[in-house]
């Protein structure tokens, strides 16, 4: 299982298809203080006016501010619009 | 980008959704998992969510909001198919907006408007009856005519349009006509001429550069005759034909008269106006008022106004707006001079019109004529004017 997983691992990145497209590593962008686009992600686990809490399949993503928004959700990508004041993520201990 | 998904929600349709309860993170994630779309989410302080959420979705949402114990409710609904709904027990009113479409669109195949523009505004007489024999007429389909046949129907009936143009715009047609003028006679430099007397008057002064003057100072002349011949007699040589150059002054009177009664009706207009209105439709008229004026005496004017839709879409349905403005008689009564300064002084105005440069009158002589009940005014002008005309010698 692992050995066949490394090798089309070793095929994609010959053919430099962009990584999350492939595994289920999430993509965060950061665009200023005022946009989050995170694709890959699992589930919502918190969601508050002032907080927000995703999860994904390496970690937990934790978002502070004010006036957070989930402009558009699909279930691929996730866009949060709003004053966003830290962003942080945790790793999942196995 | 933004715009058409904009739009395209619109025409879909969708709601504004409050969902309230504890467990609105579980909400959010199982309507993710059941690829159901939602947009501009919003967390209000306490429990509540605000969400868009597409028609077709809807239910799902309300089985979701069950299971996770949370209470879902529609603020607003927006969208064509909401509208749509709202209408659709008004059978009459659709059916007759769409009676009412092709209507218009039947009517727009017709003509419904003729105007006829002539260059400098000049008038040419009957023009419209020819325009009618030629198949042009209120109401034809415009598929039917033929604007080239039109054209050359007129112009064969008629010597005096040089030019016909006829366009077609909406249920209106606008015939241009360009009047073709008689071209004046052009006198050549080179060509023999004699000057000539334009009007009646009594000659005061005459210089013939070219030619020989055959009249003299005093002498009362007509009209048309020869003031200066063209021609010249030299002491060697034999008469010569010459274009005669000169110039000829004249006095000539002008005079008018006029009949002033001692005892004058007069109208006047008081001011007040009544309007009214009728509509027309071809020749059936629906009146709104009475059509009985409360004057007496009154002038009536009448003005007429097709309705259109856009610019040139004309309908077969015209307003007509009748204005009665009332008169009053008013008597006057002159006495014999002031009688006689009226018609001088009206009589001057008169005068004045008809002449061109008023430095140049040197006379003015009054004759009165008293009658009965009326005084005749006889105003003259002596004038000094220019009366020589070229006129080309005949062989």
């Amino acid at each position: 299982m692992s050995k066949k997983r490394k090798l089309t691992n070793r095929i994609d990145s010959l053919l430099e298809i962009p990584k999350e497209v492939y595994t289920d590593i999430p993509k965060i962008t950061i665009v200023g203080f005022e946009e989050t686009v995170i694709e890959n992600y699992k589930s919502i686990l918190e969601y508050e006016d002032y907080y927000i809490r995703i999860n994904t399949n390496i970690g937990i993503l934790n978002i502070n501010g004010f006036n957070l928004k989930l402009e558009k959700m699909t279930n691929e990508h996730i866009r949060i619009t709003g004053n966003i004041e830290s962003c942080d993520l945790e790793k999942n201990i196995d | 980008m933004a715009i058409a998904k904009i739009i395209l929600s619109y025409i879909l349709g969708y709601v504004r959704v409050t969902v309230e309860g504890y467990y609105i993170e579980r909400f959010i994630n199982i309507c993710n998992n059941n690829k159901i779309l939602m947009w501009n989410v919003k967390r209000d302080k306490g429990v509540k969510l605000y969400a868009n959420i597409g028609i077709r979705d809807f239910k799902k949402i309300i089985q979701i909001s069950k299971k996770t114990q949370c209470k879902t409710k529609v603020i607003r609904k927006r969208g064509l198919p909401f509208i749509l709904n709202r209408y659709r027990k008004r059978k009459i009113f659709a059916v007759l907006l769409l009676i009412l479409i092709t209507l218009i669109i039947i009517s727009s195949n017709y003509v419904w408007n003729i105007e006829i523009q002539v260059e400098d505004k000049s008038e040419l007489l009957g023009i419209e009856e020819e325009v009618k024999n030629a198949g042009l007429i209120i109401g034809k389909k415009k598929t039917e005519i033929d604007a080239k046949e039109v054209i050359n129907q007129i112009r064969l009936n008629r010597s005096d349009i040089s030019w016909i143009g006829i366009e077609m715009k909406g249920t209106n047609v606008i015939i241009k006509i360009v009047k073709s003028e008689e071209a004046p006679t052009i006198i050549n430099e080179n060509d023999y001429t004699n000057i000539v007397a334009s009007k009646n008057g009594v000659i005061t002064k005459i210089t013939a550069q070219n030619g020989t003057a055959k009249v003299a100072v005093g002498d009362i002349v007509q009209e048309k005759t020869v003031l200066i011949e063209g021609t010249m007699t030299g002491k060697y040589t034999d008469t010569r034909y010459v274009h005669s150059i000169g110039e000829v002054e004249a006095k000539v009177w002008h005079t008018k008269s006029k009949k002033i009664y001692y005892n004058e009706e007069k109208e006047q207009k008081t001011g007040k106006e009544e309007k009214k209105y009728k509509i027309k439709i071809n020749n059936f008229e629906i009146n709104f008022n009475k059509t009985l004026s409360k004057f007496k005496i009154y002038d009536t004017i009448y003005e007429e106004k097709k309705i259109r839709i856009f610019s040139n879409l004309y309908l077969p349905i015209s307003i007509i707006k009748t204005t009665n403005q009332e008169k009053e008689i008013n008597k006057k009564t002159y006495t014999k001079e002031e009688a006689k300064q009226l018609g001088i002084e009206e009589l001057r105005k008169e005068l004045e019109e008809e002449i061109d440069d008023p430095e140049k009158i040197v006379e003015e002589i009054v004759n009165t004529k008293e009658e009965k009940d009326y005084i005749e005014v006889n105003l003259t002008y002596e004038v000094i004017e220019n009366i020589g005309t070229e006129e080309k010698i005949e062989f």
